[in-house]
C-alpha cells in the first residue's frame, strides 16, 4: 500500500535502535499502514474506539501518578502503578516528546495486566497505532477490552 | 633547459597572474569546503603554503637525482604522492610536539592536504617547466601564497554573502562556484603582465 | 635486470620515508616516563607520556566521568591542573567559563601528559573502580523487589553511605547492546568486600527485567562505582528521611552506618511509604533498629492496607503522613533536614510538603536514583 513520506519516516523511526532499542514494530515486517488498517478493524471488532480507549488510559495514568511510584487502586477495579524511569522519548511520527512514564494497569478481579506508556497512549490516540505484534507495549484490542472495559 | 625567469618575477607571477587556484583550478575541493569562515581558511592557507614549499623541494631533489638519472620519469606521480603523504605525516607529529596550539588550530586540515591536488600540481609543473631548485622553491612558495590569498578572499566574500540572500536553488556550492568564477575572471586581468609558462 | 629498477626505487624511497617517519615518531613522541601527582602527592602515578590525561588516568584505573569517551564533545571530564600544561586549547574553551579558567580547570581528554603534572580531583574518584563481581545471593524482599549481594572477589570498595554503583547489563534476548543502570548501595561502608543493592522490577524495563529473570547466583557481573553525592550532612539537624520501594537502599546503608559507628545522638525520622504489608521491605529489621536506637523513629505508612492484615501503623499517602508529623510530632524549633529517595514525582511532592513546613529547599537532599 502507498505510504506518505511522513509515514515512511515514522516507519524508519520505529525500527529497533532508532528511538528505542527494541523498536515499535515487534516481530512484524509489514508496513505500518497495513498494520494500522488491520488493527483498526480489530478494534472495531472488539467494539472499541480509539478515542474511548485513549480517554480511559489517560484517566488511569493520571490517577496512577498520585501513587508517587507505589501502586494505587482506582475505582476499586484497577491497580495502577506508574513508574517514572526519567528521560524522554520523541514520538516516531515526530510530533512531540513524551516522558518515559509507564503504567502497569491490572484488573483486580482477573489479575490480567496491560502495560502502557505516555508515548503509547499518544500513538493510540493521535495516530491509531497500537504497535506491532510481539512488541512489549502492543495494546492487543481483545486484551484492552477485557482489562479496561470489564 | 632551465627557463630564464627571475625568481622575483616568478614569485609574483605564481601569486597573481598564474594563481594555482584561479588560473589552474587546482585544489578546489578543500577550497570550496573550508571557505566558510576566515579562521579555518587562514589555518588551511598557512598549512598549504608550508606543505607545498617543503614537498616541492623534496620532490625536486628526488626528481633530479633519482628519477631523471634512472630514466624513471613515469614513476613521478606515485613517488610525488608518497613523498607528500610522508611529509604531511612528519610535519603533523613535529607540530604536535612543538606547538600544540597550532596543531589544534590546523586540526583536520593538515592530513587533508595530502589529497590536495594543488600540491601535486605544483610538483608536476616544476618538472614540466624544468625549474631550477631556486625557481622551484619560489614557485611553490608563491603558489602557496596565491592559494592562501584566494581562499581568504573567498571566505571574506562568503561572509558578506550571508547578508545578501541568494535564491534557494543557488545557495551553497552553487553560488560558491559562481563566486569563484567571478574571482577567476578578475584574476585573468593580471594575465599577460608577466609570462612564466 | 632493468625491469627491477623501478620497483626497487619505489621500495627504497618508500622505505626511507617510512624510516624517517618512525625515527621522527620515536624522537618527537617520546616523552619518557612522567609522573602524575594527584591531590598534592596523595597518589603518584608513573607512566609513559604522550597520551591524554583522561586515558592516562584510566589506564591506572582512575575514572574521570566522561560521557563522550574522550572525543571532546561532552565537556564532562573537567579536572583541575595545578602545574603548567600550556595554554588553553581551542577545543577546550567552549566548555569552560571564566571562573573555571581562573582555577585552571582543563578538559582532561584534551590535555596531553607530556611532562610531570600535578592535578586535583574529587577524592571520591580515587575510589571509583570497575569490579568483576560475583552474585552470591539473590533474595526476594517483597514480591517485586530483589536484594542482590555481589562479592567483589578480593577487591575492596570504599564509599560514603548513600552512594550508588552502575550495573553493567550484558546483551540478552532482543537487547543488542550493553546497558548501564545506577543503583544505590544498601550495604554498609564497613563491609568493603561486598556490595548489596535493591532492585525493583520495572515492567518493560531492560535492566530490571534482566536482573529479575536472567541473573542467577554465581554469575559474574561488572559493577562500576561508587558515584554520587547523596550522603548525610555533618550537622546535628534532625534528619527527616522519606522513601518508598527500593528507595530503601541508601537509607538502609546510612542508618546502619550511623548506628554501628555510634553516631546515635542525632534525631532521625524515617518515613517509608508502601501500598500493602506485602510491599514493605525490612519491616522487622527497621522495627528492631527503632527499638534499639532511642533517637531513631521508623514510620512505615500504608496507602491501602489489606483488610484483616492487623496493620496498626500509619495509613494514607506518605506525603500526608509526613505533613502531619512535620506539623505535630517532629520538634519544629530544632533545625531539620530532608533526605529523599524515589521517583521524580515523589521527590517533587515531598519537596512541596517539606518547604511548606519550613525546611528550606537547599536543606533537602535527594538522589534521583532508586
Amino acid at each position: 500500500m502507498k505510504m506518505t513520506p511522513a509515514m515512511k519516516k515514522a516507519q524508519e523511526n520505529m525500527a529497533p535502535g532508532i528511538i528505542i532499542a527494541e523498536g515499535f514494530l515487534g516481530e512484524e515486517n509489514k508496513s505500518i499502514k497495513d498494520m494500522m488498517v488491520r488493527d483498526e478493524s480489530e478494534m472495531s471488532k472488539a467494539g472499541l474506539t480509539f478515542d474511548k480507549v485513549g480517554e480511559r488510559l489517560s484517566y488511569l495514568m493520571e490517577e496512577g501518578r498520585k501513587g508517587l511510584g507505589e501502586p494505587v487502586t482506582v475505582d476499586k477495579k484497577w491497580l495502577v502503578r506508574v513508574i517514572d524511569p526519567r528521560g524522554k522519548l520523541p514520538c516516531p511520527f515526530e510530533d512531540g516528546i513524551f516522558r518515559k512514564l509507564s503504567a502497569e494497569i491490572e484488573l483486580k478481579s482477573s489479575g490480567e495486566k496491560i502495560l502502557v506508556t505516555d508515548l503509547s497512549i499518544h500513538l493510540l490516540k493521535q495516530h491509531h497505532f497500537i504497535e506491532g505484534e510481539g512488541s512489549r507495549f502492543r495494546m492487543e484490542p481483545e486484551i484492552i477490552k477485557r482489562v479496561l472495559f470489564a | 633547459m632551465v627557463p630564464d625567469i627571475n625568481p622575483v618575477v616568478l614569485l609574483f607571477a605564481s601569486v597573481f597572474t598564474s594563481n594555482i587556484l584561479l588560473a589552474n583550478f587546482l585544489g578546489m575541493c578543500s577550497f570550496i569546503s573550508i571557505s566558510k569562515d576566515m579562521k579555518s581558511a587562514n589555518g588551511l592557507g598557512l598549512a598549504v603554503t608550508v606543505v607545498l614549499t617543503l614537498t616541492a623541494m623534496l620532490n625536486w631533489v628526488i626528481l633530479q637525482y633519482v628519477l631523471i638519472p634512472l630514466d624513471l620519469l613515469y614513476l613521478r606521480y606515485i613517488i610525488f604522492i608518497i613523498v607528500i603523504a610522508a611529509t604531511v605525516q612528519i610535519l603533523e607529529m613535529v607540530i604536535d610536539r612543538v606547538s600544540p596550539a597550532l596543531y589544534i588550530s590546523l586540526g583536520i586540515f593538515l592530513p587533508l592536504i595530502t589529497v590536495n591536488c594543488a600540491i601535486l600540481g605544483v610538483a608536476l609543473f616544476m618538472q614540466i617547466r624544468n625549474y631550477s631548485f631556486i625557481q622551484t622553491v619560489v614557485f611553490a612558495f608563491g603558489s602557496g601564497l596565491g592559494w592562501w590569498l584566494a581562499i581568504m578572499a573567498l571566505a571574506a566574500i562568503q561572509k558578506k554573502l550571508v547578508k545578501a540572500p541568494v535564491p534557494a536553488g543557488l545557495s551553497g556550492p552553487g553560488i560558491t562556484l559562481i563566486t569563484i568564477g567571478f574571482m577567476a575572471m578578475a584574476f585573468i586581468g593580471f594575465s599577460g603582465m608577466l609570462n612564466v609558462q | 635486470m632493468d625491469y627491477l629498477t623501478a620497483p626497487i626505487v619505489v621500495a627504497i624511497i618508500a622505505g626511507v620515508l617510512a624510516a624517517a617517519i618512525s625515527i621522527v615518531d620515536k624522537i618527537v613522541n617520546n616523552y619518557g616516563e612522567v609522573n602524575i601527582s594527584i591531590n598534592k602527592g596523595k597518589k603518584i602515578l608513573t607512566l609513559n607520556g604522550g597520551d591524554t590525561l583522561l586515558s592516562s588516568l584510566a589506564s591506572k584505573e582512575i575514572f574521570i566521568p566522561s560521557a563522550c569517551g574522550g572525543r571532546g564533545s561532552c565537556g564532562a571530564c573537567k579536572c583541575q591542573v595545578i602545574s603548567d600544561v600550556g595554554a588553553y586549547l581551542p577545543t577546550e574553551i567552549p566548555y569552560l567559563d571564566k571562573e573555571e579558567m581562573g582555577k585552571n580547570i582543563r578538559l582532561s581528554c584534551q590535555v596531553k601528559v607530556k611532562s610531570d603534572i600535578d592535578i586535583l580531583i574529587p577524592e571520591d574518584l580515587f575510589n571509583v573502580k570497575k569490579f568483576n563481581s560475583r552474585v552470591i545471593s539473590i533474595r526476594d524482599v517483597t514480591h517485586d523487589i530483589k536484594e542482590l549481594v555481589f562479592d567483589l572477589q578480593g577487591e575492596e570498595i570504599t564509599f560514603q553511605a548513600g552512594r550508588y554503583v552502575q550495573l553493567v547489563v550484558p546483551p540478552y534476548d532482543k537487547i543488542k547492546g550493553t546497558t548501564q543502570r545506577a543503583y544505590s548501595m544498601s550495604s554498609k561502608p564497613g563491609d568493603k568486600n561486598v556490595i548489596e543493592v535493591l532492585i525493583r522490577l520495572v515492567p518493560g524495563g531492560i535492566a530490571t527485567t534482566w536482573v529479575h529473570t536472567h541473573l542467577k547466583e554465581g554469575m559474574e557481573v561488572e559493577l562500576i562505582g561508587p558515584f554520587g553525592d547523596f550522603e548525610r550532612s555533618e550537622t546535628d539537624a534532625a534528619m527527616v528521611c522519606v522513601a518508598g520501594g527500593s528507595g530503601m537502599a541508601p537509607f538502609k546503608s546510612i542508618l546502619y552506618d550511623m548506628f554501628e559507628n555510634g553516631d546515635i545522638d542525632r534525631e532521625v525520622w524515617y518515613f517509608f511509604g508502601a501500598r500493602t504489608t506485602k510491599d514493605v521491605l525490612y519491616l522487622k529489621e527497621m522495627m528492631d533498629l527503632d527499638a534499639k536506637w532511642e533517637n531513631f523513629h521508623f514510620i512505615p505508612a500504608l496507602s491501602e492496607p489489606e483488610e484483616g492484615s492487623g496493620w496498626t501503623g500509619e495509613t494514607g499517602m506518605i506525603t500526608d503522613v509526613l505533613d502531619n508529623y512535620l506539623k505535630t510530632k517532629i520538634d519544629t524549633d530544632k533545625a531539620r533536614e530532608g533526605y529523599l529517595c524515589g521517583s521524580p514525582g515523589m521527590i517533587a511532592a515531598c519537596n512541596k510538603v517539606m518547604t511548606a513546613n519550613n525546611i528550606p529547599l537547599d536543606k533537602i537532599y535527594y538522589d534521583n536514583f532508586a
